[in-house]
């Protein structure tokens, strides 16, 4: 009974801080959040004064004790190095030393082996402060962004794929950061949700993105808005364009694009007849700079278009979105008839 | 968990269907979510009123702009006329339950509010605006939770409310639920209603029956699986009232629910921690309108054998099980953090 009592309070509290903070618009779980940095800020005091007062205690023991034998220790230095499994050696830097006759491996070419798409990166685009495009009504991007991504990873996962999400949450991440999670997740696809905003708001339509020069002024126009608090300097962004336009990997990002491009239009243009195909095109998008994977920015619908953003405050339009996401990857990871057609469980990294 | 004496504490489940309410003075009641006003002056002569709520608002609805202003759960966005008949609608569940006397006493007036479990935030915030002002103090919750709160089953258990706009889905596992937790599908009683009427559509194409009609046999006769007798109604056929055999399209229609809800309710499952799914299978509770279906409880429970098994309890009172938890969240808030939740 007490502990009914106490979970009861528990989630008394959590509902009401989550009222709290869609009244002051706060990101969802902001107030958790500083509630537990507070007791963690506490604890890590308490935790110093005691590690402090053990430290002291211990050298007090072993200067008595030893009397200079740890100074020598200390001063000796040296290389240490540690023996691999096949016999090579890792130096401190974790660099591999070869033994003497053998030569480092060369990298294979991505075509010699058919390689499986087993685990995707989902981007929902904007989050916390960045709230994308917004409504008058109030829909906003980054809201409708993570929506539609859950529903993707929901559907990965459900068919056996790997999933990793550059955030779950309402947060601010760096354009740069998201690249760095999906690289350290060993992604190998790159999806990044945005919902459009064009000018003349009787247009409706998707397009998919991929990386790629654009003389096109409303491209460079849109690029610039999402590429806002990329992260990185005019340098950075030059040099790292200059190593990806010539990669393999772009063509393999367009086929990619192809595919949830074709997707997205066939599933959506069942519940919008009016819906236009703004196709397949290259951009030189922040986000899909820094990741070493197939990458795509997926322009899911158009909050600009008042029709649109009605469809769009609907579950069930947002779960169709997801779906044809779904296919678009699942079109691009195996022909139809090899492709998984789900019974297993995936997994989150 | 205490509060104030003299206010009073409200739970409401705002339904795309029917909308409820509770409140701590012990106040229940319920009406259809209709809201409509009279399209010319002859019809406000007829009704003899500016605005008309609920089953009135139905059985005139040839007379009036009708609206049910709540779309799968949650206020249709874009329209102000849906807006106001929400507020009309909120105004009308209050003045039943004698809330303006409450607040004109000087008293506090304190709601909870139950919403699909996957309500985006401007959705809540259309909510919030739309109740500006009608209370003291506003908390806007997902309404399987509230069904779950009000019924303390707080842990290792599973609540499925499927109302007539969503099926809405709520984990509890001893902590406020995350996204992950929660799934709403659009399949529902409203869904049900559709099929029924494409497939009477389909089969008997001389039936000429409005939507209302079709939700009215559905609320009095739906079932799942073998029917207990030939389900036959009188519809009028060119003029002359014929009696159909509408148990096939009946059974159809409601089995099409089956597969969508065992679905999600078994991923949510599976997405468990592996030692507390046998627990939670044994442990969930159907609540919502649609939960009525005969028959329905025991079919999902026929989906559960093959993942070992499970038991699905129907809650006692549909109807009031999600204002009744609305009502006990009211109370359980603490008088200070409602300060903070002023409409």
């Amino acid at each position: 009974m007490r502990q009914n009592d106490r979970i009861k309070r528990s989630l008394v509290r959590e509902l009401v801080e989550e009222n709290i903070e869609a009244i002051e618009r706060r990101p969802r779980g902001s107030l958790r959040r500083r509630r537990r940095h507070q007791r963690i800020r506490w604890g890590w005091w308490l935790l110093s004064g005691a590690a402090g007062m053990a430290v002291g205690a211990l050298l007090f023991f072993l200067v008595l004790d030893s009397g200079g034998r740890l100074y020598r220790q200390w001063a000796g230095g040296g290389q240490v190095q540690t023996a691999a499994d096949d016999g090579s050696v890792l130096d401190t830097l974790g660099e591999v030393v070869l033994p003497a006759g053998f030569t480092r491996p060369e990298p294979l070419e991505p075509t010699v082996i058919p390689l499986a798409v087993r685990h995707i990166a989902i981007d929902p685009g904007h989050g916390g402060e960045e709230e994308g495009t917004i409504t008058g009504t109030g829909l906003m991007e980054k809201e409708l962004t993570l929506d539609i991504a859950k529903r993707l990873r929901r559907l990965l996962l459900a068919s056996s794929f790997t999933v990793t999400m550059t955030r779950s949450r309402d947060e601010d991440v760096q354009l740069k950061d998201r690249a760095r999670v999906a690289n350290a997740a060993r992604a190998d696809l790159f999806i990044s949700i945005h919902v459009n905003w064009i000018p003349n708001r009787q247009v409706r339509g998707v397009e998919t993105y991929y990386l790629g020069p654009t003389n096109d002024p409303h491209l460079n126009e849109l690029a610039a808005l999402e590429n806002r608090d990329s992260g990185y300097s005019l340098a950075d962004y030059r040099r790292l364009l200059d190593s990806i336009y010539a990669d393999a990997r772009s063509a393999e990002s367009q086929r990619l694009a192809g595919a949830v491009q074709r997707s997205l239009f066939s599933s959506l243009r069942r519940t919008t007849p009016e819906l236009s195909n703004r196709g397949v095109k290259c951009a030189p998008f922040v986000v899909l700079v820094a990741t070493e994977m197939p990458a795509i920015l997926a322009e899911v619908s158009c909050l600009s278009n008042e029709h649109e953003a009605r469809l769009l405050a609907s579950p069930a339009y947002r779960q169709q979105i997801a779906r044809a996401l779904f296919e678009g990857i699942r079109n691009y990871s195996a022909p139809p008839e090899t492709a998984n057609r789900g019974g297993g469980k995936g997994k989150e990294s | 968990m205490s509060n104030a004496e003299g206010d009073l504490y409200i739970g409401i489940d705002l339904g795309t269907s029917r909308s409820a309410i509770a409140t701590s003075n012990g106040q229940r009641h319920v009406v259809e979510s209709y809201v409509g006003w009279p399209l010319d002056m002859v019809a406000r002569k007829v009704v003899k009123r500016d605005v008309l709520i609920g089953r009135e608002a139905l059985d005139n609805r040839m007379m009036l702009d009708l609206h049910r202003p709540l779309e799968r759960g949650l206020l249709k966005e874009g329209s102000e006329k849906d807006q106001a008949a929400v507020r009309q609608l909120m105004s009308h569940l209050l003045d039943l339950a004698a809330v303006r006397e409450v607040r004109d006493g000087g008293a506090k007036v304190r709601a909870v509010v139950g919403v699909p479990a996957e309500a985006l935030r401007v959705n809540k915030e259309h909510l919030r605006e739309a109740l500006q002002g009608l209370v003291d103090g506003l908390i806007i919750v997902s309404e399987p939770f509230a069904v779950a709160y009000g019924l303390e089953t707080l842990l290792h258990a599973l609540v499925i409310d499927v109302g007539a706009g969503t099926t809405d889905f709520c984990m509890m596992n001893g902590h406020y639920p995350t996204d992950e937790d929660q799934r709403t599908l659009p399949n529902a009683g409203d869904w049900v209603d559709e099929q029924l009427a494409t497939l009477l559509a389909e089969r008997k194409a001389e039936v000429n029956v409005s939507i209302h009609t079709v939700r009215q046999w559905k609320e009095q006769w739906s079932f799942v699986g073998e029917a207990e007798k030939p389900l036959k109604v009188t519809v009028p056929v060119s003029g002359k009232p014929t009696e159909i055999d509408v148990t096939d399209e009946m059974r159809q229609a409601c089995e099409g629910l089956i597969a969508p809800v065992a679905e999600t309710m078994v991923a949510l499952i599976a997405a468990a921690e592996t030692e507390y799914q046998e627990k939670i299978r044994q442990n969930i509770i159907l609540a919502g309108g649609s939960s009525a279906i005969r028959g329905f409880a025991q079919r999902l429970e026929q989906e559960l054998a093959e993942y070992g098994g499970g038991r699905i309890k129907v809650v006692d009172d549909p109807v009031f099980a999600g204002c009744d938890g609305g009502l006990a969240l009211a109370t359980d808030a603490p008088g200070a953090d409602w300060e903070k939740l002023t409409t």
